[in-house]
């Protein structure tokens, strides 16, 4: 990223955790600038929970630099980091009263008394929990706890706030809800935050910027919107949202533009920054809501003939199961504008995404 | 209607099975109340008489002596049983490390082994180091903490296993360091566990007769070993009464410490406090 010392709130260079046999994290480079909202995105395995780990210093790093605010931390316990970990499973002290929770980390830190019970106060009426300081963390909902985690490692003020899956244990309505509320605290905050988890949706929806990780490694940072639109490899385009993914050759290739041969010899001109020679394999990737049918094929855009084989009614959207000839399944994705499209299984259709709808993935 | 009257039977059965060991249980302790109240000079039952003559003698210094000595070791066994026990609970159920295995033989150990050979083997080596004068309370303390310890650390073991190691990085990511987020979180939420430890030793240690036997030296002899030395003369209805009061000791124990600190989890097997 070519980011100083110094400029970022958070900087990981280089950093390696292995544990046993396994490689977990293997050269990381990340910088966070103050107040950003970063995400650690990947399936189970990848390492982003390691990561966290090692920001949070629950156990150091084979290799590499950890800076937090500037200070370099990762000979540092945990304790003397100055950070804030919301647990996916909580970690409330179910021995103490929501309001001793949240005041924990100011007593650690001795501040005195009238200004722990000042901070927790306003800790609490930040999390929408005002009133509730008494209870119990066992008397308390899925989402109330949850909301105690959160007050109690924002209440320190802490250089960053670390999120470790938070919203996994909570229903869908709730999880909707919570992702909204903790976006919008943390942009009012501009606490500098890293989030990890493996919903898709929740990163594309909270993040100022996601890093897709896969097997201990970034293998994508950027905007959601860059990682959505422009996934630079194929697990990324297969993990954040649903893509369909045909086999291609490079016909022409020029700096920003490349002609591409896919299924049935069809022809497609597609912007791309890959380098890419003429004659090398590549994959043509289409998301199933920018793809879609036709009764007869369109000039200047990809037309595929295919075979209707399922149709799911989603409410918002229909799904569209199809087989190309000659190639693989795909899916397209109808909006539902009130409609019924006159499709039925079995019926004859063109697959078709216009060249700006088409992306160009390493093979 | 008939899948009630089906299910009658073995609960029937389970009933009379219970009521059969509980007779077994407490049949012995009442009739052994019984015969402490004697007015004749043998030990018979049904009692012959009304006499508290036999609880008179059990309360004299001769006996007092001795309950209150097995009341002091049991005691200081319980504290060392924690001191000790605490540490090494939590080291074996948090860390992963070489002779680990070794530490878990040496300390559940003494749980295979008959208290017997333990005592056999303390005594030659009080004897054969040269330390006949800690033979007494110092030997008996340290054999009962031996065959005591396995009892604290696994009831302290299973209260740590519910505990989710995140508490800790949780406090420790608040400030807290590890001292101090041993001390406020875990401690707390290992009491019940703690205590239950403590209990259990001070039982074990209370009625052990095995061990005491060869480590006891004049004038410091456990009730147990008392008791036994009393019955070469013949079952007297003074033993009877002594042997009420060496079951009341630890109940009373258990019985206060389930009052203030609810032990009930533990004794009966649920773990979850």
């Amino acid at each position: 990223m070519g980011t100083r010392v110094g400029e970022a709130a958070l900087l990981l260079k280089g950093i390696e955790k292995r544990f046993g046999l396994v490689t977990a994290v293997r050269g990381l480079d990340l910088a966070v600038a103050q107040g950003e909202f970063v995400t650690l995105l990947g399936p189970s395995g990848c390492g982003k929970s390691t990561t966290l780990g090692l920001i949070a210093g629950f156990f150091p790093p084979d290799a590499g630099e950890i800076y937090l605010g500037g200070r370099h931390v990762e000979n540092l316990p945990p304790f003397a980091r100055d950070i804030g970990v919301v647990f996916q499973d909580y970690a409330l002290f179910p021995h103490m009263t929501v309001a001793q929770n949240v005041a924990f980390g100011l007593k650690m830190r001795r501040v005195d008394r009238a200004e722990i019970n000042a901070r927790v106060e306003e800790a609490l009426d930040l999390v929408k929990l005002g009133g509730l300081g008494s209870r119990r963390p066992l008397q308390l909902s899925g989402g109330q706890r949850q909301r105690v985690a959160l007050a109690r490692a924002l209440v320190v003020r802490p250089t960053v706030l670390l999120l470790d899956e938070p919203l996994s244990n909570l229903d869908l309505k709730l999880r909707e809800e919570m992702r909204a509320e903790i976006a919008a605290l943390q942009r009012r905050l501009a606490i500098t935050t890293v989030f990890v988890t493996h919903d898709q949706g929740e990163a594309l929806a909270m993040s100022d910027r996601i890093a897709v990780m896969n097997a201990g490694a970034i293998e994508q940072i950027g905007r959601p919107t860059e990682i959505y639109e422009r996934p630079a490899t194929r697990f990324v385009a297969d993990f954040i949202g649903r893509t369909n993914v045909m086999p291609a050759t490079v016909g022409a290739a020029g700096s920003t533009q490349v002609s591409l041969v896919t299924v049935q010899g069809a022809t497609i001109e597609v912007a791309t920054a890959h380098s890419l020679a003429t004659g090398a394999r590549a994959l043509l990737a289409v998301r199933p809501e920018r793809a879609t049918l036709a009764t007869a094929p369109v000039a200047d855009a990809l037309s595929l003939r295919a075979e209707v084989t399922q149709i799911l009614y989603l409410g918002a959207s229909r799904e569209i199961h199809l087989t190309l000839d000659d190639g693989p399944a795909v899916i397209v994705d109808l909006a539902n504008d009130g409609r019924e499209p006159p499709i039925e299984i079995g019926d004859r259709v063109w697959f078709v995404a216009a060249p700006a709808s088409c992306l160009v993935l390493p093979a | 209607m008939s899948l009630a009257r089906r299910a009658a039977g073995p609960w029937r059965a389970l009933r009379w099975t219970v009521a059969v060991i509980y007779l077994f249980m407490f049949g012995p302790i009442l009739i052994t109340a019984a015969v402490s109240f004697n007015a004749s000079n043998r030990s018979q039952f049904p009692p012959q008489g009304f006499s508290l003559r036999w609880w008179g003698n059990a309360l004299s210094e001769e006996w007092l002596e001795p309950v209150l000595f097995s009341l002091q070791l049991a005691g200081a066994t319980a504290a060392l049983c924690v001191l000790l026990g605490a540490p090494l609970a939590f080291i074996l159920t948090r860390q992963r490390f070489r002779g680990r295995e070794v530490l878990v033989a040496l300390t559940l150990g003494p749980l295979m082994l008959p208290a017997l050979v333990t005592g056999v083997g303390l005594l030659q080596f009080f004897q054969y180091m040269g330390l006949r004068d800690y033979i007494g309370f110092p030997s008996l303390l340290a054999g009962h903490v031996v065959i005591s310890l396995p009892f604290a650390v696994r009831t302290i073991a299973i209260s740590l296993h519910g505990l989710p190691p995140n508490l800790e990085l949780a406090a420790m990511s608040l400030g807290a360091g590890r001292a101090r987020a041993l001390w406020e979180i875990v401690v707390p939420l290992a009491k019940s566990g703690i205590i239950a430890g403590a209990v259990f030793a001070f039982v074990h240690s209370f009625t052990d007769v095995n061990l005491s036997i060869f480590l006891a030296a004049p004038g410091q002899i456990p009730v147990t070993v008392k008791i036994m030395g009393f019955l070469e003369f013949g079952f007297a209805p003074t033993l009877a009464a002594v042997s009420v009061i060496t079951l009341i000791v630890p109940l009373t124990v258990v019985g206060i410490m389930q009052w203030l600190f609810g032990l009930g989890d533990f004794i009966y097997g649920d773990a979850r406090g």
